[in-house]
């Protein structure tokens, strides 16, 4: 166990590395001088030669690949150019308004998604009821989600006035109240905040997990049609066992060990969708920050956002592979 | 469960004959109903787009000062409406598929080119070859298609070329996975012991052997790709990445129409029913030939 859990971190290390390399030589080759972008058109030769100096851009590009590398390592990605302030901390109080997202939405898609993965499995011979469910989980697979964000807001927040339009709530609030205590001292003003915070995350989360759904139901009708066939469902049906407890006793339990491995997959396509349902509800958070550095041509912001969006990816699938290997003792670790 | 079936027929007098016929006759039509939309849905976007200067009733850039930010059917001559300067929906639309179908095609063909030789090179061949190329892949893979597209795309430049290759090398990992695994089977046949017994180099065993034998699974994922490169160049045009404005892709009309929701919803709605059209056409082909042609894949 232990050989395995090693090897599998010795496999993630070079994809990271690796990973990380791409994102170094991108935004090298980045058009435009950052210290231009900066300081604008009409700075002086010596200050845009200062600026060069203090950011290290004049050094040779192997160094400072190595220096980047083994900053990031440490969570240093240096200072934002346009806001001056360290990126990791800005990263720091970005990532848990996208944690927050990716976790809810994660919700919603379990919610609607095996619930439908299920019921299409087990009457995938009814056409009246899963060819309903496979349309549903085709448009959810086919609905891009700034479209199902704009068509939320348009109704719920311009026509019927029930969400707000922009922003996140005050999750920083939340946190201070966590860390200080008051969530505990005031449970009152602590509730309100989380209430707020749960009322701007609403359609966020509905719009990311509606489209999250489609995948999930479809890996869960999967996963349902490959445990049904097995031995022990039919051995079970066999002692007169009731369809109901079937299916939840034995089918259910066994179909969320292949679903466990398809965490990886979703939090990587989470992750991506944060970038654009951040962006249509302009809602703070990692995908916003990459997609305004980006903009600003911040480079030191957008390369620490995209870097810490693949170490997280990269993290969540070594933690999913260590993590099916101790649910399902099949697994041979090799 | 199959006995209270076959007992309600008894009872209903229909022959077991004619239900297995009837049943036949439903499996088929679930078989071909989707694929046959799908390609219906498919066929029309690329004539659209092939035959905008013909279809379109406006220049996809002429302005209206008279109709400015009017709803469908409030001019005559703009069915969906117009946009901020006028502009006439219906025709940007129609020319914007253009855009969406140029990059679906051409990316997905770009991944195909490079990613497929690539794959069955790694399959075929093994050893540290293989290790190379999986290990470059793998790290591709580390990043979602949306943002290592956005990557290369934000480095070169939101043009139509750079925004084919950029979601072109995006999806090669997937090609060369793929490519890799069906390869590892394929290599494992007696005809390729055959070939290879008969004196044929690697390179023939490859392009005259495994390359035809995989080539049936390929196509069908490549068609589930061209909805992805559809979504992802929607999605870069959307967040302002894509191929700038005046030029019309679906997804920059939306990101445009964004500010005018309030009173002017028409602009976003029928842009993302295009791409949700769109998507929708090549997942529903892909899909429906997944299953028909090739149910090795259907778990992929």
């Amino acid at each position: 166990m232990l050989q395995y859990v090693l090897r599998r971190v010795v496999v993630a290390v070079p994809m990271l590395l690796g990973a990380m390399s791409i994102v170094f030589f991108a935004m090298r080759i980045l058009p435009g001088d950052p210290c231009v972008a900066m300081m604008g058109d009409q700075a002086t030769t010596e200050a845009l030669a200062d600026c060069t100096k203090n950011l290290g851009l004049h050094r040779p590009l192997a160094v400072q690949y190595v220096d980047y590398i083994w900053r990031s390592v440490q969570f240093d990605f240096g200072n934002s150019l346009r806001q001056g302030y360290p990126v990791s901390e800005y990263i720091a109080r970005m990532f848990p308004h996208t944690l927050v997202l990716v976790m809810s939405s994660a919700v919603v898609a379990a919610l609607i998604g095996i619930p439908i993965g299920i019921v299409s499995a087990l009457k995938r011979r009814s056409p009246l009821i899963d060819y309903p469910l496979r349309i549903i989980a085709l448009l959810g697979l086919s609905m891009p989600v700034f479209w199902l964000g704009i068509l939320l807001l348009i109704v719920f927040s311009l026509h019927l006035d029930i969400f707000p339009l922009i922003g996140g709530g005050d999750l920083d609030g939340v946190i201070h109240m966590l860390k200080n205590g008051e969530a505990f001292t005031s449970p009152g003003d602590f509730l309100a905040a989380v209430g707020d915070v749960l009322y701007h995350l609403a359609l966020p989360a509905i719009a990311l997990g509606f489209t999250l759904a489609a995948t999930v139901s479809r890996l869960s009708r999967s996963a349902m049609l490959e445990v049904i066939s097995q031995d022990y469902i039919r051995t079970a049906r066999a002692k007169g066992q009731a369809e109901r407890a079937v299916v939840y006793k034995h089918a259910f339990r066994n179909m969320m060990v292949p679903l466990l491995t398809i965490i990886g997959l979703f939090v990587a396509v989470a992750l991506t969708g944060t970038v654009l349902t951040e962006t249509v509800f302009t809602r703070p958070g990692l995908g916003k920050m990459l997609v305004d550095a980006i903009g600003a041509r911040d480079y030191p912001l957008a390369q620490g956002a995209i870097t810490v969006f693949t170490m997280t990816i990269i993290l969540v699938n070594l933690i999913v592979d260590l993590l099916y290997a101790v649910v399902d003792p099949r697994i041979t670790y090799r | 469960m199959a006995i209270s079936r076959r007992a309600e027929s008894i009872d209903l007098g229909v022959s077991l004959g004619e239900e297995a016929a009837r049943r036949s006759r439903s499996g088929q039509l679930r078989r071909w109903l989707p694929i046959g939309i799908g390609i219906v849905m498919a066929v029309a976007m690329v004539v659209l787009a092939a035959a905008a200067p013909l279809i379109a009733p406006l220049s996809p850039s002429a302005q209206y000062a008279d109709a400015v930010l009017k709803g469908p059917g409030a001019v005559e001559r703009h069915l969906l409406g117009t946009d901020e300067f006028g502009r006439d929906i219906l025709s940007r639309i129609i020319w914007g598929a253009r855009v969406s179908l140029q990059v679906g095609l051409a990316s997905v063909f770009w991944g195909f080119l490079v990613g497929v030789p690539l794959g069955i090179l790694a399959g075929t061949r093994g050893g540290a070859i293989e290790t190379a190329i999986m290990r470059c892949a793998d790290m591709l893979m580390a990043f979602p298609t949306l943002l290592l597209a956005l990557i290369i795309v934000t480095a070169l430049g939101g043009t139509l070329a750079n925004e084919i290759m950029a979601i072109g090398i995006a999806l090669t990992p997937n090609f060369v996975r793929l490519a890799r695994s069906l390869a590892l089977t394929i290599r494992e046949q007696d005809y390729i012991m055959a070939a290879r017994a008969l004196g044929g180099g690697q390179l023939r065993v490859m392009a005259r052997h495994v390359f035809p034998n995989a080539l049936y699974a390929l196509v069908v994922v490549a068609t589930l790709y061209i909805a992805t490169a559809i979504r992802t160049e929607a999605s870069l045009s959307f967040l302002g990445l894509g191929i700038p404005p005046p030029t019309p892709s679906w997804g920059n009309i939306l990101s445009e129409g964004r500010q005018y929701i309030k009173c002017c919803p028409w602009i976003t709605t029928f842009s993302g029913l295009a791409i949700m059209l769109a998507v929708l056409a090549f997942n529903l082909v892909g899909d429906a030939l997944r299953d028909l042609l090739d149910p090795r894949l259907r778990g992929e």
